[in-house]
């Protein structure tokens, strides 16, 4: 891309590109396309547990 | 919870053609954000229609945040008359869209899919170029980091091949 084909979006992109883990994503890539989902719904799944937890703990403060 | 192996496996064994776009194609690209729902792109022609409204009836889809009770009904009229449907299900939370921003319909996107095999289910994902299309196309700050995450993984594939 060249700068004239470049916008401001582009910028905000590389701003947020600076903040990017880059070792998870190549442990990531490393993972089959199968992995990759099983880890999307186990981490669901504990984002839930997490939520009711927190949801309990309210209830008996 | 949305069970996005049941749902992609549904789809497929019903015969329903689609493409997977949004943070499930993401997932399957390499991100590791979280995402919530499934989100596809279905061909909008009669016979497909007619499939994705017999697939997804025994799961009882109903319009995801309406309130309950309204006369809703998962049919192919309901799918013909409408184009986008954010719904939810007992397979958990899908969204059905006969169209996106900046990618259009299935037969527009169809030429940037891969087929993907993830547990035994042949399906079409929207590959990673398009994908970032797309999200930039859709012009949400929200999809930023987003954004920013897929070109680094397009970045990172580079660097090893």
């Amino acid at each position: 891309m060249t700068p004239a084909e470049r916008s401001s979006i582009d910028d905000i992109v590389d701003l947020y590109k600076r903040d990017v883990d880059r070792t998870l994503i190549r442990e990531r890539l490393s993972r089959s396309i199968e992995e990759r989902l099983e880890d999307l719904m186990n981490f669901e799944a504990f984002a839930d547990e997490l939520r009711e937890a927190g949801r309990r703990a309210r209830l008996h403060d | 919870m949305t069970d996005f192996k049941a749902v992609l496996r549904t789809l497929a064994e019903g015969g329903v053609e689609f493409i997977v776009v949004g943070g499930v194609a993401a997932t399957i690209h390499g991100s590791s954000r979280l995402t919530r729902d499934v989100d596809v792109v279905y061909r909008r022609t009669a016979s497909n229609i007619a499939r994705l409204a017999a697939t997804l009836t025994p799961y009882q889809p109903y319009l995801r945040g309406a309130p309950p009770g309204l006369p809703f009904r998962w049919d192919a009229a309901t799918i013909e008359r409408g184009l986008n449907f954010t719904l939810t299900t007992q397979l958990g939370s899908l969204d059905l869209l006969g169209e996106i921003t900046g990618g259009g319909s299935y037969e527009a996107l169809r030429p940037f899919t891969q087929v993907v095999r993830p547990f035994g289910v042949e399906c079409r994902c929207l590959d990673l170029g398009h994908l970032i299309e797309v999200k930039r196309a859709a012009g949400r700050p929200k999809d930023f980091e987003a954004i920013a995450e897929l070109e680094a993984i397009r970045e990172e594939r580079e660097k090893k091949s």
